[in-house]
């Protein structure tokens, strides 16, 4: 038997190859071009106001990355990983071979993440760019963009495993990750104190480089609103908590549970 | 000795004949696969809960003084009138509720029967084309219109039952046919809306994700054109504040968007046109082999 | 003979419904056929018997290990499932390569073994062909290589020759029969019995979740012959037809149907009924419009062998 190691790394590769020809995959990284096309709009209405566009940019673009893209992304794909070997009964291919099962749940996750990683990455580098084209000698640009690249890597990391974790133990994942995504998530943001750390968002929000104005309000008002954000390193370490856990999870889940194809 | 007895595959010598209703079967079969699933029924429950609320509200309007104690408002806490009503419809708590439900019962309508090659099944019945999309668009109307119609003419009888009298019907004779006529709006578009998502893709799980983040992102589009450019116009990018331009347009209110309501019936009729399209080009008897 | 894949007190349900009822079974090297109709168990077995499912009760082990959980064993294992299904993007030399992957071979190895399976089974004109656009008995061959690419010693297959026109089912038998011939172990479920028979004598026999039987295929033929066969003739003139039977000692009972315009034999001798029914229609000049015949039928040997 390959050791666990190799064969994560294999089923990677088998899955990032396979996992780029997918007619999905080609919608939903045209789906990131409406960020690029919203920045060229923008660039031409704004033109010259090159303030404007950095607030437009964190304000606006954001959001849809933070707090639909990424979410989109992870949900389909999270819970493809499992769920789409059962529904399209190809798990008995993965499952007869000489791999611990969980390298499949392992291997898929990195696979996919990779891939939403590469369609977030283009979308955000040409926004971002067009956005502040005529600010590329100012170094800190680059900071800014690296910590937003870095920012949507980690959700997209966290929301999958998440994901990943429901579609290993669900058979209607997708439905309860709506629920989850785009209702609690956006609700639950918004609570004051403790209560919005129960989301992975705020997390995410918390490490932007950009604080509310006093009163938790404020200038970015749209993405930050009633943001009490928690500490950058607390932030990072709770989002690998999260990806770290639920990813132990599903591949204990995948590990036990018998999997039955819907006759 | 115990006989042992298999005839061969012979063709039925009758004669089929037509139903009054060819696509009801279809209907009724989809609701039934709906309710099926645990979790939808959970949903489902869920989404009579803006129902209950705005009931309860009913409730209390007639109720003020017994309620005054523990409010400690003035009088008009609870206004009930054609506003109310439209505020309820339009809420974005309703349309998000109905459009998470048809994601459960809606998104594998179409989607399933291309998956498993059922449509020669259906067309090899004497079914015709529009007895089919009918049947599965009924499957959405039942939805929609139980969360909407039903709940809206309940409200409207409870209020005169609450008040002890027809004035508020007599104040507004209007409203049930504005409910209903919302309820038809809501139920005709989410039909299209849902089966053209649905007949997009062989994989229900994709169909789901496309009818929900379809509906999301139109809004999500709506709240970043608008922060940046500032012209309620944009909000025709928005499902949501198309429907609910429309509502308040027929429930004669104030309309939340300064811009005229028969853009966003033209925006919703175009959605449906392409769904027709669409629709038309995918159930096709015979599949086309690339 | 030491048995390779072993199961005692087997069983396995799901939700409420049997699928596998208490199975004790010893499958030694060489080809077994795993015989049953549809919906008796063979499919459940093979999934136990791979580790895809885990036995309710009792346990099943390959070579006395047991196989949930266990993928080390499918270094030796392959296996051919009954769905249609791949991932479709794939072309056949991509699904080939990529499933071989998972063994731990370097890059040209892999090569080669897939090469060498799709040339097996006479896929390698079509191997940079997606698996979408391969015709049905493609995808069966396509699925076979996947399962013996990475040389197992031991192959289960599950309906391996469904989809299959009689020129493939021909070509893969023969290529199973020389599994054989190598020394290794090949489970095969059908439920079609010349199939089974033109590929082993060994059989299990499965009905309902239960082993009926296991031993030599000739057997079920003597049983077979030993029960009347019913064949069913419909005709414009039954009564002319079984005037020119009754002679005839290949016949065991005669009657008609209600319909009057079937008549229904028993013998015990078809191929001699047979030869009797074309002379008399010639003979008689009667027009035949339908023949009917259980005869290779499983359903009805297995309700015999139940009693019903």
């Amino acid at each position: 038997m390959m050791n666990t190691h190799r064969a994560v790394r294999e089923v990677f590769g088998f899955f990032l190859s396979l996992g780029r020809k997918t007619g999905k995959t080609r919608v939903f990284a045209l789906l990131g071009l409406v960020p690029v096309i919203l920045a060229i709009v923008v660039r031409v209405v704004l033109h010259g106001r090159t303030g404007d566009m950095a607030a437009v940019f964190t304000e606006i673009l954001m959001v849809f990355f933070l707090q639909f893209y990424i979410v989109i992304l992870a949900l389909f794909y999270g819970t493809s990983v499992v769920a789409e070997e059962v529904e399209g009964r190809t798990l008995s291919y993965l499952i007869t071979r000489p791999i611990a099962k969980p390298a499949i749940v392992l291997g898929k996750y990195a696979a996919y993440s990779l891939l939403m990683f590469l369609m977030v990455a283009v979308s955000l580098s040409l926004s971002f760019f067009i956005m502040n084209a005529g600010r590329f000698a100012d170094a800190r640009l680059y900071l800014t963009f690296l910590s937003y690249l870095g920012v949507l890597g980690l959700g997209i990391l966290a929301y999958t495993a998440f994901f990943s974790f429901l579609g290993t133990v669900l058979k209607k994942a997708i439905l309860v990750g709506l629920v989850f995504g785009f209702g609690w998530e956006n609700v639950i943001q918004y609570f004051p104190g403790s209560t919005q750390r129960f989301s992975v968002v705020h997390y995410l929000k918390s490490l932007l480089p950009y604080r509310p104005m006093g009163g938790g309000g404020g200038g970015v008002a749209l993405l930050l609103f009633r943001l009490e954000p928690t500490s950058p390193a607390i932030a990072v370490l709770m989002l690998a908590v999260i990806a770290g856990v639920f990813l132990a999870l599903a591949c204990w889940v995948f590990r036990t549970k018998e999997y039955l194809y819907e006759e | 000795m115990a006989t042992i007895r298999e005839k061969g595959y012979s063709h039925w010598d009758g004669k089929l004949a037509e139903r009054r209703y060819p696509w009801w079967p279809i209907t009724r079969v989809g609701i039934r696969l709906a309710f099926r699933k645990k979790a939808f029924k959970f949903v489902f429950a869920g989404a009579f809960m803006p129902s209950f609320i705005a009931l309860v509200g009913l409730y209390i309007s007639e109720r003020l003084e017994d309620f005054k104690a523990i409010v400690r408002s003035n009088e008009t806490l609870i206004n009930v009138s054609p506003k109310y009503f439209k505020t309820f419809f339009t809420s974005d708590g309703l349309l998000f509720l109905i459009i998470l439900v048809l994601s459960f019962a809606g998104s594998g309508l179409i989607a399933d029967d291309l998956k498993h090659n059922s449509l020669q099944l259906y067309f090899s019945r004497p079914l015709r084309k529009k007895d089919y999309l009918l049947g599965k668009m009924s499957v959405v109307f039942f939805f929609v219109l139980i969360l909407t119609a039903v709940p809206g003419l309940v409200l409207f009888i409870f209020k005169m039952i609450f008040a002890g009298s027809f004035k508020f019907f007599l104040e507004y004779p209007w409203l049930p046919l504005s409910i209903l006529g919302y309820s038809a709006l809501l139920s005709v578009f989410f039909a299209f809306y849902v089966l053209l998502l649905s007949a997009s893709s062989k994989n229900t799980r994709y169909a789901t994700i496309l009818v929900f983040a379809t509906y999301i992102f139109s809004n999500v589009l709506f709240g970043i054109l608008m922060s940046i450019f500032h012209k309620p116009a944009l909000a025709l990018f928005s499902i949501p504040a198309n429907l609910q331009q429309a509502g308040a347009f027929l429930y004669g209110q104030k309309l939340p968007f300064a811009f005229p309501a028969v853009w966003s019936f033209v925006v919703l009729a175009g959605i449906c046109a392409l769904s027709a399209v669409v629709l038309n080009r995918k159930t096709r008897s015979v599949e086309v082999i690339k | 003979m030491t048995a390779v894949i072993h199961a005692s007190n087997l069983s396995k349900w799901y939700g409420n419904v049997l699928g596998l009822n208490d199975v004790t079974l010893d499958i030694a090297s060489g080809i077994t056929g795993l015989l049953g109709p549809n919906g008796a168990g063979k499919s459940t077995f093979m999934k136990l018997i791979t580790g895809q499912m885990k036995p309710n009760i009792g346990q099943v082990t390959v070579r006395g290990r047991k196989s949930w959980n266990n993928p080390v064993l499918f270094r030796d294992i392959g296996f051919c499932p009954e769905n249609d299904v791949f991932y479709e993007e794939m072309t056949g030399w991509e699904f080939v390569t990529g499933l071989l992957r998972f063994y731990g071979y370097s890059a040209s190895e892999i090569k080669e073994r897939a090469a060498k399976a799709l040339d097996i089974v006479e896929l390698t004109k079509d191997k940079d062909r997606l698996i979408r656009g391969y015709s049905r008995g493609m995808r069966q061959r396509v699925k076979f290589a996947q399962a013996i690419a990475h040389d197992p010693e031991i192959v289960i297959l599950d309906e391996p020759l469904s989809g299959l026109d009689p020129l493939g089912k021909r070509k893969l038998i023969k290529l199973i029969k020389e599994f054989k011939s190598q020394g290794r172990t090949v489970l095969v479920s059908s439920h079609v019995l010349p199939e089974i028979e033109a590929l082993t004598s060994e059989i299990v026999l499965v009905h309902q979740g239960k082993i009926l039987a296991q031993g030599d295929i000739r057997f079920i033929r003597e049983l077979i012959e030993s029960h009347p066969h019913m064949i069913s003739v419909r005709s414009s003139d039954p009564r002319a037809l079984a005037a020119r039977f009754v002679g005839d000692r290949s016949i065991q009972k005669m009657s008609f149907g209600a319909d009057g315009r079937t008549l229904v034999v028993e013998t015990h001798k078809r191929d001699d009924f047979f030869g009797c029914l074309t002379g008399a229609v010639l003979e008689g000049r009667i027009e035949v419009e339908e023949i009917s015949s259980p005869d290779d039928n499983l359903q009805a040997v297995f309700e015999y062998l139940v009693g019903k």
